[in-house]
């Protein structure tokens, strides 16, 4: 299936060869007959022709220096080949990426490693553009660890920044877990934050009521689901890392749909200058007032049993058919499978302590000139719908009645419409102006 | 073509004008304001300009102020720049910007010299006004983009507005302007119209403007070129790409303050102009890019989209090969974000 890309002899006494440099990043489509990487020998450079039409997966780096015969890399032969591995791990987050994404048959690369404290001026051989060597340069990044993202393996900015989120908060981890639950296309995306407590799955109903053209993205932030909380429970840090994903998975213009505490942290990237929110929504959103309910945390992340836990996530909604049969049966069941719970102890304590919500995004959306709603059900009794109040009167404010702090649950069409609308006027509104 | 509507920050009253009318609009404030101000050019009286630019202006303010030249662009080329030298504020009107290589002797070595040469004794208050550019049928005589040519001599001022009011504004601020100006209007933008304030007001000859904001590339345009930047841009933005157009305005002096902030914002630059592309305006623009400090947020390769190399071609469907359209700024904008360059 897979063909193994040979350290070629080229030269009559050659013993060893040296790679000068890889013409194609890691998981670069490439052409039998391309040229696919450098060898340097004692007389000599050469370039060396790809043996297949594929998938590239490196396990020699630029500089390592082997002996002929090497397996320096693998071509696989079909996509899925090639993602059946890579998504094996990401369904493992506890695991590290650099050991098994990368990890072919034969030899395993050194991981790439952040040089703390000591920028080094790139050699002539790396590719990478102006803005990608400052950035290195002011955050002490060696770019000879870097692998380049752009055209023949140019290390490009957000090549940088990768690193940087991994450096800091997230080390170990690239970003956070997300799936796309629908794939729509000639439209910018939706992107969805959960709630506490909740995860990605929390918008799977929603994103059935949604229209398919649209593609939508939903994330589990950290301590939820499959993404770890590696960084500090702090709200900054943890849109931090929701933006990091967003630009690690490309996404430059999109939707913004966030509940609860994912609101709060919708709100705080909305207007980041890496990315351009077209429109937001919140949907009981954290951030507006001072108080919330404690012994709902309390209650919840204590409950060991259904018994225990069905009467605290009564109080998410109005009526409690809307959360559905197996909602208290499957969070307990994450909690079993997923380091999950002491992350969410630390997430309360830290972000919510007595009761209070100790961020605010008033301020954020008082300056905001997107299309904006914030929807609650008068009912909630996690966070109460006053803290609408008083908001700029451009932001549109939905009240639901009969309804409680999961209206996309509750209200599912209703909000499915409301997000439309708010995404169709950000598609035609312009872009957010500078000036 | 996209409508451009600028932010208008004046009190007067605000009408919609085509581009010529536009002109012609300024020209009847600038000959009522300042009796110094008068026209000149070839068919600009009785017949109303080759364009129809000029239209009755001979009958509202004679044929004194209103001169019908001989086919002779050197002689009444001459005439002006002996005129300004004199303290008149003439306006000569090619009838094709082309024609200027008659001129040139009277525009390069004359109008744009002479305060240099007599020691700021004197200046040049003169405007060519130069129909130009592609699109007309008009084959390789007749269609030429020629604003690299005079931005390279020190001395010369040269402006290429793109909508209605900035024609208007910035044509009223160069017949202000001590020194000699090439005021380049776009044949093809003549019969657009836009919002024209009324009476009297100016635009800087040194700055630049932002069309539309974006984040992800800056596009430098001018001229027609701005709305074909326009129109790629809206294209991109249901790709999700958000370009933020640039009209430049003016040539000579480039408002490099404004180039730089946007590129800092965007990180990536696309020149685009319909003049052939080699030493044009973008090369110009690219290269002043590549010397600041603006080289350090690059994150991509600066690219020049520009005419071809090649005379304007007469057939109709190499002619519009041979400049710029805006499939071709859309594809260059993707080349840019998907890193293919």
């Amino acid at each position: 299936m897979a063909t193994e890309v040979i350290l070629p002899r080229v030269d009559m006494d050659m013993e060893v060869g040296k790679i000068g440099k890889w013409f194609f990043e890691e998981g670069a489509r490439v052409e039998q007959g391309q040229p696919l990487f450098e060898i340097e020998t004692s007389k000599a450079a050469m370039e060396i022709e790809s043996p297949a039409t594929g998938l590239l997966r490196l396990v020699a780096k630029t500089g390592d220096e082997l002996p002929v015969g090497s397996v320096v890399g693998w071509i696989y032969a079909s996509d899925e080949a090639f993602q059946a591995s890579a998504t094996a791990t990401a369904e493992k987050p506890a695991q590290k990426p650099a050991e098994s994404v990368q990890q072919p048959p034969s030899q395993v690369p050194a991981p790439p490693e952040v040089v703390e404290n000591k920028a080094e001026m790139p050699g002539p051989g790396s590719r990478a553009t102006p803005l990608a060597r400052r950035l290195a340069r002011e955050r002490g990044v060696d770019l000879k660890t870097l692998s380049g993202s752009g055209p023949k393996g140019r290390i490009q900015a957000k090549d940088v920044l990768t690193v940087e989120t991994e450096s800091s908060s997230f080390a170990g981890e690239t970003s956070l877990h997300r799936l796309w639950l629908s794939r729509g296309k000639d439209a910018p995306p939706i992107v969805f934050l959960h709630g506490f407590g909740a995860d990605l799955n929390a918008w799977r109903g929603l994103a059935g009521a949604l229209s398919r053209t649209r593609p939508i993205l939903a994330l589990d932030l950290p301590g939820h689901g499959r993404s770890p909380l590696n960084g500090r429970a702090d709200l900054e840090e943890i849109a931090d890392a929701v933006e990091a994903t967003l630009v690690e998975e490309g996404l430059l213009s999109f939707h913004l749909v966030g509940h609860s505490l994912g609101g709060g942290i919708a709100a705080t990237i909305a207007q980041r200058p890496s990315i351009t929110v077209r429109s937001l929504t919140l949907i009981s959103p954290a951030g507006l007032g001072p108080d919330i309910n404690d012994a709902f945390f309390a209650g919840f992340l204590r409950a060991r049993s259904e018994e225990s836990l069905r009467p605290w996530m009564r109080l998410l909604v109005h009526d409690e058919s809307a959360l559905g049969p197996a909602l208290v049966k499957t969070t307990l069941r994450q909690r079993k499978e997923l380091p999950i719970l002491s992350s969410q102890e630390t997430l309360t304590a830290a972000l919510f302590p007595d009761g209070t919500q100790s961020f605010s995004i008033r301020r954020l959306i008082k300056d905001i000139r997107i299309p904006t709603k914030v929807i609650f059900g008068l009912d909630d009794r996690i966070i109460p719908a006053r803290h609408a109040f008083g908001l700029p009167g451009f932001v549109g404010l939905h009240l639901f009645s009969q309804v409680g702090h999961m209206p996309h649950f509750e209200v599912r069409n209703e909000i499915a419409h409301l997000i439309e609308e708010a995404a169709a006027a950000g598609d035609q509104s312009p872009a957010r102006g500078h000036q | 073509m996209s409508t451009l509507k600028s932010v208008d920050h004046m009190d007067t009253p605000v009408r919609e004008l085509s581009f010529a009318q536009a002109i012609q609009e300024a020209l009847a404030i600038a000959l009522e304001r300042d009796e110094r101000v008068f026209l000149m050019g070839e068919d600009i009286g009785v017949y109303g300009g080759a364009f129809q630019v000029t239209g009755d202006l001979v009958q509202r303010f004679g044929e004194d102020r209103v001169m019908d030249t001989p086919i002779s662009e050197l002689g009444g080329a001459g005439v002006a720049v002996g005129a300004a030298l004199t303290g008149m504020r003439p306006v000569f009107e090619f009838q094709f910007s082309d024609f200027c290589s008659l001129a040139m002797e009277q525009i390069v070595n004359q109008a744009a010299k002479l305060r240099y040469m007599l020691g700021g004794a004197v200046s040049v208050p003169l405007v060519f006004r130069m129909p130009t550019g592609s699109g007309t049928g008009a084959a390789a005589q007749h269609s030429q983009s020629l604003e690299a040519w005079f931005a390279h001599v020190p001395g010369l001022k040269v402006v290429e507005p793109s909508t209605p009011q900035d024609a208007k504004g910035l044509l009223l601020a160069a017949i202000a302007d001590p020194d000699p100006i090439l005021f380049f209007e776009h044949k093809l933008l003549y019969k657009t119209k836009g919002p024209v304030p009324e009476g009297y007001y100016t635009i800087p000859l040194d700055k630049a403007e932002v069309r539309r904001p974006g984040q992800h590339v800056t596009i430098a345009a001018s001229s027609i070129m701005t709305h074909r930047a326009l129109d790629a841009s809206d294209k991109l933005a249901s790709e999700g790409i958000e370009a933020e157009v640039l009209d430049l305005r003016s040539l000579r002096p480039l408002d490099m303050e404004a180039i730089k902030t946007s590129v800092k914002k965007t990180t990536r630059l696309l020149c685009v102009y319909e003049g052939v592309k080699t030493l044009g305006i973008g090369a110009e623009v690219s290269a002043a890019v590549a010397e600041s400090e603006a080289f350090d947020f690059l994150d991509a390769p600066i690219l020049r989209l520009g005419g071809a190399e090649t005379p304007i071609p007469y057939s109709p469907g190499l002619e519009k090969a041979a400049v710029p359209q805006v499939d071709d700024v859309v594809d260059a904008v993707r080349k840019l974000i998907r890193g293919a360059v």
